[in-house]
């Protein structure tokens, strides 16, 4: 096949492709002799090959490739150049634990991707409130926090189901979520229901309930079916963002708002009671 | 040495070949994550016979083609093209000359470039290359002797070589 669509001054029957996989070394030994004769009875052939050979070098020196072409050396290069340049991408799978989980790594590792193009979302631990919290909060409270920063800026659609429905919304979300929920008032704080929503959980899916007092302030409770069954009751801060979590019977549940910390206690104790919970036992 | 350690060690090649296709940093580094991210997930599809830097090669070019598509086209002219930031290339060559072969290189489709970038630069043998692009030697043989004589002509008939500018500079017209 002759497709040259640049140049016609190649002579007849040579073939482009034929010609450019000697350049590449790919030729078996009877058709490299046969371009060889023909190279040296034709220079514009000749000078194609030059031209592409040129052209190869130059996009070796423009990507950075070794200059040392030879195949055989390949090995050796690319263990010297990965001595250089130190595998970046996967150090923070190179934690000890985490490089032997295999496959698990990788979904972690995902995790702290997502984690980090959250960037300002993204949760920092600053400490148990009642002291011993020594790893990170579980992620349903670091979620249920992403999730309030996320919603509750929203004015006209905070929630998917509004409180006018509150019926319906929890039988969806009991549906969803698989078990019976039920939906505290938090009136006695001044805060009503606005409504509630679906999300997508840790391990299935979680439900978030919205309320607002009438100054617009807003805080949200999260709702998620849970393996763990640790029962302390603790904060997590972010910014101006407090959560309180715990865990109860399966299900893990996270209050968050930007109130002060004594008063969201007060109110996560008596939901957390409210919901079946024991909140006596952590006092 | 085990799967994650040969994964590890083709890495510098695999962001070397990504930036040459995507001439952007960002995105290079976003692809070559995205690619170990993938091999380790899907080490069982591996066959130990075959060519590990091969089938790393092709998850990166899945990749790259997926992501291609949510991507505006750039013009090749544009000031923002990222290939515009590249820093230049040290060496032998000569700066100006390197400069009008990137802007070539960015004006081949991306089945022309891929191919150069696979053989010329990775040094993939035909059958390899074959594998990681999905289409047969044929097609290899000949897209890349297109590849390399559209290069040649885009070298020859650029603004910096003709000594009479007959054409006007090169454009890649966005699509509409």
């Amino acid at each position: 096949m002759n497709s040259d669509d640049f140049d016609s001054s190649l002579p007849e029957g040579l073939d482009l492709r034929a010609l450019s996989a000697y350049v590449d070394g790919e030729l078996p030994g009877a058709e490299r002799a046969a371009i060889e004769a023909q190279l040296a009875q034709h220079p514009q052939a000749a000078a194609r090959v030059a031209a592409w050979r040129a052209q190869k070098a130059a996009l070796r020196v423009l990507c950075g490739a070794p200059q040392r072409s030879e195949r055989d050396e390949r090995d050796e290069r690319y263990e010297r150049e990965a001595a250089d340049e130190p595998a970046f991408i996967v150090l923070r799978r190179r934690t000890p634990w985490w490089q032997r989980a295999g496959v698990a790594a990788c979904w972690l590792a995902a995790g702290a991707g997502l984690a980090l193009a959250l960037g300002p979302l993204a949760p920092r631990l600053t400490g148990g409130a009642w002291g011993g919290l020594g790893g990170s909060p579980p992620s349903f409270a670091e979620r249920a926090d992403i999730a309030y920063a996320v919603y509750t800026p929203e004015r006209r659609h905070p929630v998917e189901v509004a409180a006018n429905e509150e019926e319906h919304l929890i039988n969806w979300l009991s549906k969803r979520l698989n078990r019976p929920l039920s939906v505290p008032s938090l009136q006695e704080y001044g805060y009503s229901l606005v409504g509630g929503r679906l999300l997508p959980g840790e391990a299935g899916p979680a439900a978030q309930f919205m309320y607002e007092n009438t100054s617009g302030a807003r805080l949200t409770l999260y709702v998620t079916g849970i393996s763990r069954d640790e029962t302390a009751f603790r904060l997590f801060r972010d910014g101006n963002r407090r959560t309180f979590y715990w865990v109860s019977d399966g299900m893990g549940y996270a209050l968050s708002g930007p109130i002060a910390e004594g008063k969201l206690r007060t109110i996560a104790i008596d939901v957390c009671s409210a919901l079946g919970g024991k909140p006596e036992s952590w006092q | 040495m085990n799967f994650e350690a040969e994964v590890i060690s083709w890495l510098p090649q695999l962001r070397r070949y990504a930036r040459a296709l995507t001439g952007d940093h960002a995105w290079a580094d976003d692809l070559v994550q995205d690619t170990a991210e993938r091999a380790l997930a899907r080490w069982a599809a591996f066959r130990p016979d075959s060519n590990l830097r091969a089938w790393l090669l092709t998850i990166l070019r899945h990749l790259y083609i997926d992501q291609l598509r949510g991507r505006r086209e750039i013009a090749v002219d544009d000031e923002s093209a990222p290939w515009r930031n590249l820093e230049a290339p040290q060496g032998e060559v000569d700066g100006l000359v390197l400069r009008d072969l990137q802007r070539a290189l960015y004006c081949l489709p991306v089945e022309q470039r891929e191919v150069l970038l696979l053989v010329c630069v990775e040094e993939l043998s035909y059958q390899e290359a074959s594998r990681a692009l999905g289409v047969p030697i044929g097609t290899v043989m000949s897209r890349l002797s297109r590849a390399r004589e559209h290069m040649r002509a885009l070298l020859t008939e650029g603004p910096a070589h003709g000594p009479a500018r007959k054409n006007p500079p090169l454009k890649v017209v966005r699509n509409p």
